[in-house]
């Protein structure tokens, strides 16, 4: 019995609950028209459904985890484990080989040894699931039964229902939460394991990148890894070209927006800019590698440079620009509409033109939500990774040139991890030390943006 | 259909309004009135919420330009000019007609910055110097001169509400206008402070011909010398202020200043 059908059969449980404690609230009211209930009965219902289910899926979550090994314990105490090698590689292979069998997911065993262990498990699941779906019916007939005799008139079953949600919603942003700290704990262990093999100097100011994941684990050639020049594109790429794009025109398409464009228009291009942050990056990637990327080489060529490439930051850059304007502009739209009205009216009763309270009112006033704005536009385009892969190249290089190739951060760990390395190479970790720096940016400017944006919303509440 | 008191014609009016309407689309908010707005005489605008008084005095410096929906029809005139015509621009209309809010709405900027803001823009002073001199000018005028001076690059918006009235009333003073159009400024502040700006609009009348939207009896019978009644977006009855609170003529106007509605 999979937790699939368990839930299936608690939620099944849950609603034959919720109908009878709603059946149960409503009788009240019927015997005696002058009771009142405290609470709706849709209230009492919910209350049943939630003691009916909750603790059902409690069980399951415990369940799901603590079958296969009481199966397993099981399978081992049989006669036909008798034979098994006591540990490794081969013995695994065997338990498995039985159990897939046993469970019909695989027709035959290539491993006579399993042979003799398909009928244990077979025995074990069917015995377990059993056990399984007894306990899953008795909790959920034993909460319901609890939550049903509580259901009174004068039973406050709406404070208790919506303490559960409040739970339920607390435990949803936990996740998010935990999720944050797993990823960073998982960072930081093999960020600290990489540095174990390449000292933290060269990484954060060697120039040349270039790690080799077949070369020896042991003795890691530290000049090779030198991270310098992808910090330098992540910054030329996503902080330097794109935002020289991005900034200009997702200002200037703000001021157009909220201070020139009539409603009707508004309504209609606001809803389009939010979709091009819609855009999945991969289409930008290709808009960039197959249009940009081409174009920029041709008017290189054409201007007589020679030696520019079909590859260069400039094409990843301008691209990664136009890809983050919504995220400018939707910030700006949305702080220069918060500078309140009476501000503009003052300046325009002053007899400034329209674009001189733009300029010398309004923007000033805006700018903090602006700059947040633009802060988390940039820790957006340094994490994207398709557009430079696909216009900018895998090759890390140090320049100033922007019709020349280069990469990224986020490109190189892709690289490293999808590499030949074992993961305990040097040249796999790097990815992690990598990705560390990324994540460390990337919260230091978002965290900086939140803090402006709250100041900004504090001046004018 | 309006009554106005006997000898009120004005030789001496710095605007003129001429069977002026306002539309809020099909809506008409302000019906055919007609006023003069002089120097020589403070002139309030009262009635009941709703009636139109901002609206009317957002004629005056053409401030339902910025009200998509409005419209006004009639004729206004600044200095025998009308202020719709062509030869007149809104920036130079405003410049000389300033306006004051019923809120408080000091830019986010220094106090310095504040006052520098209408002289700057219209290049009345360009040198530092020169900028220094007006805006001193201005808070002195406007009173305010002695509580700031010390802290002329603190923000605006950090004064308290009546403070910041005075800013901004400094601040439409600083570009030296022929107009101030008040909509009812007091009404945000407490006592102590409304009675400082009562305090300057007296001293202010006489150079700049003042017109204030009030909701307060006292205020309007206080500081002002001529009264223009409005209800349901017509001028009922205009005269002195000392006549409009005795000897009111229509019913209207007797009912609403006795405080039997509105
Ligand atoms: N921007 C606008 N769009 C549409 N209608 C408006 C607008 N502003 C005002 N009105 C309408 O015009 C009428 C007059 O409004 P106005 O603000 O001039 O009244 P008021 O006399 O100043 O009232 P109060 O004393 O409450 O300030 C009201 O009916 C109002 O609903
Ligand atoms: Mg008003």
């Amino acid at each position: 019995m999979s937790p699939i059908t368990l839930i299936l059969i608690a939620i099944g449980l849950g609603l034959a609950g919720w109908l009878a404690g709603r059946a149960k609230a409503w009788s009240f009211q019927k015997a005696d028209a002058n009771v009142r209930l405290v609470a709706r009965p849709t209230y009492h219902a919910w209350y049943v459904a939630v003691w009916v289910v909750l603790p059902v899926l409690a069980f399951i979550a415990l369940w799901s985890f603590l079958a296969p090994q009481l199966v397993m314990q099981t399978v081992l105490a049989s006669p036909g484990a008798e034979g098994l090698p006591s540990f490794g590689f081969q013995r695994d292979s065997i338990l498995s080989e039985a159990r897939a069998v046993a469970t019909g997911s695989a027709q035959g065993v290539f491993n006579s040894d399993a042979e003799a262990l398909i009928e244990p498990f077979r025995e074990a699941i069917s015995h377990y699931n059993l056990i399984g779906l007894v306990v899953t019916v008795m909790i959920a007939f034993a909460g319901g039964a609890y939550a049903f005799l509580r259901v009174k008139p004068d039973f406050r079953a709406r404070t208790r229902v919506e303490r559960t949600v409040m739970i339920v919603l607390l435990l949803a942003s936990l996740v998010a939460i935990l999720t944050t700290f797993g990823i960073f704990a998982s960072l930081v262990f093999e960020t600290v394991r990489f540095f174990g093999m390449v000292s933290p100097v060269d990484f954060l100011f060697g120039s040349f990148w270039g790690p080799d994941p077949m070369s020896n684990p042991e003795a890691a050639d530290g000049t090779r890894y030198g991270a310098i020049p992808l910090f330098w594109g992540t910054i030329f790429i996503g902080a330097i070209i794109a935002m020289i794009v991005a900034i200009p025109l997702g200002l200037m398409s703000a001021i157009y927006l909220t201070q020139y464009a009539n409603p009707k228009l508004r309504a209609w291009v606001k809803p389009a800019l939010e979709i091009l942050a819609g855009v999945p990056t991969v289409v930008y990637g290709y808009f960039a590698a197959l249009t940009v990327a081409p174009a920029i080489r041709d008017m290189a060529v054409a201007v007589g440079i020679s030696g520019a490439s079909t590859e260069s930051a400039l094409a990843a850059g301008v691209v990664m620009g136009v890809m983050i304007i919504p995220f400018v502009s939707s910030m700006a739209d949305d702080s220069i509409a918060a500078v309140p009205s009476a501000m503009r009216d003052g300046s325009l009763a002053m007899g400034a033109t329209q674009s001189e309270t733009i300029r010398r009112v309004l923007f000033p006033a805006a700018l903090p939500g602006i700059v947040a704005g633009v802060m988390l536009a940039v820790s957006r385009a340094i994490g994207e990774t398709m557009i430079v892969v696909m216009a900018a190249s895998t090759a890390a290089n140090l320049t100033v040139n922007p019709l020349e190739r280069m990469t990224t951060v986020t490109v190189q760990i892709v690289k490293m991890l999808t590499g030949e390395g074992s993961f305990d190479h040097p040249a796999t970790l790097s990815a992690f030390a990598l990705g560390f720096v990324l994540f460390m940016v990337t919260l230091a400017l978002n965290f900086i943006a939140l803090r402006v944006v709250k100041r900004f919303r504090e001046a004018y509440d | 259909m309006t009554v106005i008191h006997e000898k009120l014609v004005d030789t001496n009016a710095k605007m003129r309004a001429r069977d002026v309407s306002v539309y809020y689309g099909d809506k008409k908010a302000i019906d055919e009135v007609s006023i003069d707005i002089s120097p020589d005489y403070v002139t309030a605008f009262i009635g009941p919420s709703g009636c139109g008084k901002s609206t009317f005095l957002r004629c005056f410096n053409r401030m339902n330009d910025t009200i998509p929906v409005a419209r006004v029809t009639g004729t206004i005139e600044l200095e025998d000019e009308d202020i719709h015509g062509n030869a007149m621009d809104v920036v130079q209309l405003r410049a000389r007609v300033g306006m004051v809010f019923q809120k408080p709405n000091p830019f986010p900027k220094s106090i310095y910055e504040n006052i520098a803001y209408g002289p700057k823009i219209h290049g009345l002073a360009e040198k530092k110097p020169d900028i220094d001199e007006v805006v001193e000018k201005s808070l002195t005028r406007a009173g305010l001169w002695d509580e700031v001076k010390d802290r002329l690059d603190e923000s605006g918006t950090a004064l308290s509400g009546g403070q910041q009235q005075r800013l901004c009333i400094a601040r439409a003073i600083a570009v030296d206008p022929e107009v101030i159009l008040m909509d009812e400024p007091c009404s945000a502040l407490d006592p102590i402070a409304t009675a400082k700006i009562e305090e300057l609009i007296d001293e202010l009348s006489g150079r700049y011909a003042i017109v204030i939207v009030t909701h307060s009896m006292q205020q309007a019978a206080r500081v002002s010398q001529r009264t223009a009644f409005f209800h349901l977006g017509k001028m009922v009855e205009y005269g002195p202020t000392s006549d409009i609170f005795t000897n009111p003529i229509e019913k209207r106007t007797q009912d609403y200043i006795t405080g039997r509605y509105g």
